[in-house]
């Protein structure tokens, strides 16, 4: 059989890749042979002697890149209104290394997965991985990417997605309203660790109690909904996550009365009857209402200072949350729950029939799922230093949702790429794309047009951010047509 | 005492009165068939006993223990096991995780160990396609799955509804066999089966059901020579 220079998933990644460095430029160079490297290295079949099939696919796909970032680097960053591309990294020699950099990254996952010690391979690339994760934020700061927040909230909504895949991943559940949980988890640090009510619960405790708390909700949410059957979890869910951000939104004048002499007050149509408990001369303010909750707390460790602007910290603390997350999941997955999570996945009849208590098992997944998020929650409000309702509207439980679908539906491996790829585009590429297509705009067609108002309107036009919920609906729709199982299906959807 | 018993059960789908009153015994050791047209309620009435339709009237025992008000995972601890209609297995799972989702509830490592390594001797096709994933076996291979997925929980009575649905003459022939050479290891079995020739050919007494009731009764040998049974479900004369 005549083996194909590239196959379709090289194409891919060289194309997207190649997207990327053409409205990025500068430094992302080298991160991006990396990525596809790694994306080479992984593609090729591992048996003896692999690395000699990823050479050449490894210098092709990384040339790709280089060539494009050259362009970029030449033609688009000369355009107006561009971004600084530091001097120092359009030397020929960064070319150079970037292209020796995505060879070696290639040949070297090659190699590394058709290692013929099983423990060579697994420890092999665990340690490039953790190479590239630690020494990832170092140079960003070096490169002047301006990376680093994006990363940060696609990890923590990386976390969410861990999460959302235990309901809907292993134990196939809708959950519609997921951000309910992801609320409950920022507000409950934003209560327990702000000036609000000038509480200092130190952090490390607070992420528990926040974790706790979506529990606790998961459970009062799903103990009555998930003994139906069919969609009703689904509706139930939606509902919730309407809900939960119009309390906190509401919980800013709250006036308690006692039960029975309210009760009596209403019988009798005498307002005065109703004993006052809490609230009375003036109104108590829990969650401070549309305006939100603001500073939060920061994590506190010797040494070490979590604030805003210095994402070093920021990244490493979450980075660690995510590895022991995912750690705890694949562990889950694989215990005696897991195995009963996905029965009823696959079957629930046949999976009570086996003695699966399919409403405990549920529940037990339902309730993870919300401790995630509570978990992620916590971390995000403190990081944003700031909770307010609107920052937990209906897209949020959407774009969770998307992530789990592109990812693929039960594969953690899965789950964690379409987080990244879903929030990196959404607070990174579409921004650059913008910067990127205003240029081209400014230096092309308003060359031809003096008229003010149709420059704004064709900027508008071609503003990219305010396609982002075009564009995940465009991948959700793709990925259904074209690969349901999604980018990398879980073992149990392989081969079937 | 009977290993199983029903008393006039009575259960609905929805305000369908599905099951009019059947009562009915297993004892130990027997095969017992459950026999009828589509819609008579054979299907129901297995479900019935598995706690996955909770009857309104009526009382089921396993061996004088009341099991009528149990859930479905409660009565599979209590060791009543199902191979269900259409075969229901995980497609997604391997052959292997199959017959460990059989053995779900059971904690005796060793047990489960040599229950595998006997339906492994029962079913050696299932062997051979341990690693494979349930969905892409043959229709003929899902229904020794299903069997065996039973059989893996190590059951005091094994409910098999249609084992023999959609598949070739041939192979019925053998899941058959299979299903005698369970009963001789000892394994009490009630069989519902469509194809009313074979199964009173292997059973030791049957039930004939009809629109929700139990019509007739007795030893196979007697049903098969029965005039009406011959004439409605043998087709014959």
């Amino acid at each position: 059989m005549k083996q194909k220079l590239l196959t379709n998933a090289e194409i891919i990644g060289i194309l997207l890749m190649g997207f990327v460095a053409l409205i990025t430029g500068g430094w992302s160079v080298v991160i991006l042979v990396v990525l596809l490297g790694a994306l080479v290295g992984v593609n090729v079949p591992a048996q003896p002697g692999a690395w000699r099939r990823a050479v050449l696919p490894g210098l092709i796909s990384a040339l790709a890149v280089v060539l494009v970032t050259v362009f970029h680097n030449t033609v688009i960053a000369g355009l107006p209104k561009q971004e600084h591309i530091p001097p120092a990294s359009t030397s020929f020699l960064v070319y150079l290394g970037s292209l020796g950099l995505g060879t070696a990254v290639a040949v070297g996952v090659a190699a590394l997965r058709s290692a013929p010690d099983p423990r060579v391979r697994r420890f092999g690339l665990l340690g490039l991985l953790l190479v590239c994760a630690v020494a990832f934020p170092f140079f960003e700061q070096y490169a002047q990417l301006f990376w680093a927040n994006a990363i940060i909230v696609a990890m923590i909504f990386a976390l969410q997605a861990l999460g959302l895949n235990i309901v809907a991943g292993y134990a196939g559940m809708l959950d519609l309203g997921y951000v309910a949980f992801f609320a409950i988890g920022g507000y409950t640090i934003a209560m327990l660790n702000s000036p609000q009510f000038n509480l200092q619960i130190s952090f490390w405790l607070v992420i528990w109690i926040a974790a706790a708390a979506a529990a606790l909700f998961g459970l009062l949410l799903g103990a009555p909904v998930i003994p139906l059957r069919g969609d009703y979890l689904a509706i139930v869910t939606l509902g919730f996550g309407e809900i939960v951000p119009i309390v906190f939104r509401n919980l800013n004048a709250v006036k308690i009365a006692e039960p029975l002499s309210e009760l009596a007050a209403l019988v009798f149509g005498r307002p005065e009857l109703a004993l006052c408990l809490a609230g009375c001369v003036e109104p108590l303010n829990i969650t401070n209402g549309t305006d939100g909750i603001n500073p939060i707390g920061r994590p506190v460790l010797p040494g070490v200072a979590f604030v805003t602007g210095q994402y070093i910290p920021w990244y490493f603390l979450i980075l660690t949350l995510l590895a022991v997350s995912v750690f705890f999941i694949s562990r889950l997955r694989r215990s005696r729950m897991g195995r009963a999570w996905v029965a009823i996945r696959e079957d629930e009849l046949a999976a009570n029939s086996m003695g699966i208590d399919l409403v405990r098992t549920k529940l037990a997944a339902f309730m993870l799922g919300a401790m995630f998020s509570g978990f992620a929650g916590a971390f995000y409000g403190s990081y944003v230093s700031f909770v307010s309702p609107d920052a937990f509207d209906f897209s949020i439980s959407v774009i969770v949702l998307c992530m789990v679908i592109l990812g693929g539906t039960g594969s953690i491996v899965g789950v964690l790429l379409g987080g990244f790829i879903i929030k990196v585009a959404d607070l990174l590429l579409l921004d650059k794309l913008q910067v990127v297509l205003g240029g081209v705009l400014q230096a092309t067609i308003f060359q031809g047009i003096q008229n003010q108002g149709m420059q704004n309107f064709l900027e508008s036009l071609f503003n990219a951010s305010q396609y982002k919920l075009l564009l995940f609906g465009i991948i959700l729709v793709t990925m259904m047509q074209f690969r349901p199982q999604g980018l990398v299906p879980s073992t149990t959807e392989r081969g079937h | 005492m009977p290993m199983l018993e029903l008393q006039d059960i009575h259960a609905y789908y929805g305000n369908i009165h599905a099951l009019k009153g059947i009562s009915l015994t297993i004892e130990k050791g027997e095969i017992v068939t459950l026999i009828g047209a589509n819609g008579a309620g054979k299907t129901t009435t297995l479900r019935t006993i598995q706690g996955l339709i909770r009857p309104r009237g009526g009382s089921i025992k396993l061996e004088g223990e009341e099991l009528t008000k149990l859930p479905a995972h409660e009565v599979n601890r209590r060791g009543i096991c199902q191979s269900p209609e259409g075969r229901l297995i995980f497609p997604r799972m391997s052959v292997q995780e199959n017959l460990e989702m059989g053995a779900f509830t059971r904690t005796d490592k060793d047990g489960i160990a040599r229950d595998l390594e006997r339906v492994f001797s029962l079913f050696p096709r299932l062997k051979e396609r341990v690693r494979q994933k349930g969905g892409t076996l043959s229709g003929g291979e899902q229904q020794m799955l299903a069997m065996a997925r039973a059989m893996m929980g190590s059951p005091r009575v094994l409910l098999l509804d249609e084992p023999s649905m959609g598949l070739a003459p041939l192979l019925v022939e053998s899941i058959f066999d299979t299903i005698q050479a369970l009963n001789q290891q000892g394994i009490t079995i009630l069989l519902v089966e469509q194809n009313a020739r074979m199964a009173l050919g292997i059973a030791h007494r049957g039930y004939v059901l009809q629109t929700g009731e139990i019509r007739l009764q007795g030893d196979a040998a007697k049903l098969r020579d029965d005039e009406e049974v011959r004439k409605t479900y043998l087709g014959e004369g």
